[in-house]
């Protein structure tokens, strides 16, 4: 009795025992008070946009109810109105607004409950299954590509920006100066071409270049790496008789590259410019300047100072970063003929109009958002000093 | 030359004089701007663009319309223009006069109802997509371009307002041939002139933008204005719904709003403004906090105060003494939205949710970019998006050269 009680409530006990546990090391710890606020500003957030979601999922035509009559009659039953007005009352769709959406929230809150599809005829939870996993990797995979280009690549525009073509320095020999020049138009040249190609990143949304990508493949005559595998192998298991199946490893790669390559490109191009800004603005300050007074030169002066300060905005803007690239995933799904989540959303909004469904996917494209901004608020309050005196005030 | 030099940035030496000093503060963005090359030719590349879009009727050599439709030129290649070939030099640019190849079908054959002929038939090949595309050159019969050339009548300004009649029509064109019409893009299925429709296309996805910023412009003054100004808690709730609308991915409530709109039925033109109006009163989240932040800060100065004891209202305060005060950043946000809010509404025509066809935007071009018969046997209909990647990076460098010229701090020390 209490445990079938304690299963059907599992996550509200949750969320309370995180929320008593955070209150009770606030008592003396001001970090952990902080943390504490933050969480419930975390959770209203939360309540807030499921609020959000969910009326302006209410614009979508029709209902349930109407949908499962529907399927019904094309099983050979005679429906009439009074039919659809009886299922509306045993789905609880007679309701206002409010109050479905707060039996929405209760069951979420209470057992991680998402709704029911009445396109798919199944609880949202197993009609999404593994899938929104598989929008989150994407989304991961795209990021980290961006990051891994942007970072360094950002950083050394900067250094760039303010530098001339050629060395002029009169103190340094002549072969000095001549060598010094080849490397700083090296330099100029690989920021140059990085501009126009993050400007081009902008430019070019993602359709276009996964279309333009497909076409290639088009002319070359080959097989499109549309969807995930090839059909050769989307029914082979990971681990066959002959062990784990490296053909199938391959086929994954050779097809996985296209949708965080198309979902990277314009992340990629976005965060170029940003690191590119955050640098530059930081390396005018005058406490720059003062290091440089000081003697620090060089490659210390640039890693120490400004490249150091500009991390923790970078690190900040990750739920933001996440939530951009997962706003353009629909469409490259559509293009390139993915089944995650992102297309199931498409599904459900343009072709079945299913309200929870939908409602469910961008509840928890939120929910990744702001955990995300609440675990980078917390890590930075740790280790970047400045976050930390505002935080806690000394 | 000096002008010039100092314009590629050169010469760009501060003048001792004072003007510098006493210059408005739109006058120094307009002369740090001047001194960025790359900004100065995007303007005059973007300014291009939208002029000929602006005045697209007179620019283009067809009407855009089913009206205008070569219905014997249809899935036509586009038509080379040429100075000379092995017939000899022209001053004047010609092109050659270009006819479909029309593949005679044997109906005949079929009459007798014999599956063999229908075989036979399908696989001659006289059926596929590409074969509708051959067409012939008559490389003799010559057709001359006249310049200003008489064509169909529009409308070159429209001024009228109510009953008021200030409709100033016109029938001369840029471009033009004296016999048939100028494909120089091609020609789309229903023999719908691809040029014609992209400069056309240019304008009305440019003047969605501009009503999507206008109207997003409003909710963001209204938000940030009223949050900041008040403070308290109507600041914290502002806020908190601003921090929640910030978090959901924009693309799919754009797309929910876009199906609910196409239940309702609307002319093209109501749906027009519909969806201009949907992209813009939702993206309000990050100016609006901008505006409550500077408000915020702002409105313990002393010149508020000052306001106040002259018994101004509130209403007063925010629009002439608050948000003049921040216009500069209004305006440079507005110009580098413009990139985004054209491709929210591109990518929602190119899911069909938006502006659909027959209308000319650049999204509804842009979607037939994924039709495997355009890609395979049409690629002259992938022009338009060559002409939405310039008019996209231009609006980007323009935007990018005057945040920097916007940017008091940006001058080197």
């Amino acid at each position: 009795m209490i445990i079938q009680f304690l299963s059907d409530t599992w996550l509200l006990w949750v969320l309370l025992s995180i929320g008593g546990l955070l209150w009770w090391s606030g008592r003396d710890s001001q970090y952990f008070n902080y943390i504490f606020h933050r969480y419930q500003l975390a959770l209203a957030t939360l309540l807030i946009v499921s609020a959000v979601v969910f009326s302006l999922m209410d614009v979508l035509p029709g209902d349930c109810a109407e949908k499962y009559i529907a399927y019904k009659s094309t099983q050979g039953e005679m429906i009439t109105q009074a039919d659809i007005q009886a299922e509306r009352v045993r789905m609880g769709l007679d309701k206002s607004l409010p109050e479905r959406w707060g039996r929405w929230v209760t069951n979420l809150t209470l057992r991680g409950d998402l709704g029911f599809s009445c396109a798919k005829r199944q609880s949202v939870n197993l009609a999404l299954g593994d899938r929104f996993w598989m929008s989150f990797m994407f989304c991961i995979a795209g990021l980290v590509f961006a990051y891994l280009i942007a970072v360094p690549f950002g950083i050394l525009s900067a250094f760039t920006i303010n530098k001339s073509w050629t060395d002029k320095n009169p103190q340094n020999s002549k072969g000095q100066q001549l060598v010094n020049s080849a490397f700083l138009s090296l330099q100029k040249l690989l920021d140059l071409t990085l501009r126009i190609i993050s400007y081009l990143g902008l430019a070019l949304p993602n359709f276009l270049l996964a279309l333009t990508i497909i076409l290639l493949y088009v002319f070359a005559g080959e097989a499109m790496p549309t969807g995930l595998f090839s059909d050769q192998w989307s029914n082979v298991p990971w681990f066959g008789s002959h062990g784990f199946e490296t053909g199938k490893l391959y086929d994954f790669l050779g097809h996985i590259w296209l949708p965080i390559f198309v979902i990277g490109w314009s992340a990629t191009a976005l965060q170029l410019q940003t690191v590119r800004a955050l640098v530059v603005d930081e390396s005018n300050k005058l406490y720059v300047d003062a290091a440089r007074a000081r003697g620090v030169d060089g490659m210390a002066l640039w890693a120490g100072y400004p490249v150091r300060h500009s991390i923790s905005p970078l690190f900040n803007s990750i739920g933001f970063d996440f939530m951009r690239v997962f706003n353009d995933l629909p469409i490259v799904a559509v293009v390139i003929g993915l089944t995650d989540s992102a297309a199931l959303l498409i599904e459900a909004l343009a072709m079945t109009n299913d309200q929870e469904l939908a409602a469910a996917i961008l509840f928890l494209v939120a929910l990744v958002v702001i955990s995300m901004n609440f675990i980078t608020d917390a890590v930075l309050a740790v280790i970047d000093p400045r976050v930390r005196k505002s935080v806690l005030g000394n | 030359m000096n002008a010039l030099l100092t314009r590629f940035g050169r010469k760009a030496k501060p003048k001792n004089d004072d003007s510098y000093y006493t210059a408005g503060q739109m006058a120094l963005i307009k002369a740090r701007f001047k001194r960025k090359a790359s900004g100065v030719i995007a303007a005059w590349v973007l300014g291009t663009i939208v002029f000929m879009g602006l005045f697209a009727p007179f620019f283009s050599p067809v009407d855009p319309t089913i009206r205008g439709a070569d219905i014997e030129y249809r899935r036509g290649a586009p038509q080379v223009v040429k100075f000379w070939d092995e017939n000899g030099f022209s001053l004047t640019p010609f092109t050659y006069t270009y006819t479909k190849t029309r593949s005679r079908i044997d109906l005949k054959a079929l009459a007798g109802g014999g599956l063999s002929a229908l075989d036979a038939l399908t696989s001659s090949g006289a059926l596929t997509a590409s074969s509708q595309n051959k067409y012939d050159v008559d490389r003799v019969q010559r057709r001359y371009i006249q310049f200003f050339s008489k064509g169909w009548e529009y409308s070159l300004i429209d001024l009228s307002i109510g009953n008021l009649d200030m409709d100033i029509r016109w029938d001369r064109h840029l471009l033009g041939v004296g016999q048939g019409q100028l494909h120089l893009m091609g020609t789309d299925e229903d023999g719908k002139d691809v040029l014609s429709r992209t400069l056309h296309a240019v304008w009305i996805t440019i003047s969605i933008a501009i009503v999507a910023l206008v109207v997003k412009l409003i909710v963001s003054l209204f938000v940030g204005g009223v949050s900041g100004y008040f403070g308290g808690r109507v600041d914290t709730i502002m806020m908190s719904i601003t921090e929640a609308v910030r978090v959901i991915p924009p693309i799919p409530i754009y797309l929910a709003c876009a199906v609910a709109l196409s239940q309702l039925d609307l002319t093209s033109v109501q749906r027009y403004f519909a969806i201009a109006l949907v992209i813009g009163a939702l993206d309000f989240a990050t100016l609006g906090r901008r505006l409550r932040t500077h408000i915020l800060t702002e409105r313990n100065q002393d010149y508020v105060l000052a306001a106040q004891l002259c018994g101004a209202s509130t209403w007063r305060i925010i629009w002439r003494h608050l948000i003049p005060s921040f216009s500069s950043y209004i305006i440079v946000d507005t110009l580098i939205n413009f990139p985004y809010v054209i491709l929210a509404e591109t990518s929602l025509s190119f899911l069909g949710l938006g502006l659909t066809e027959p209308v000319n935007s650049l999204g509804v071009l842009l979607q037939k970019a994924q039709d495997p018969d355009i890609q395979q046997n049409m690629l002259w209909q992938f022009s338009p998006v060559a002409v939405f990647v310039v008019l996209i990076m231009a609006f980007v460098f323009v935007g990018d050269a005057l945040r920097d010229a916007a940017d008091p701090y940006s001058e080197k020390k």
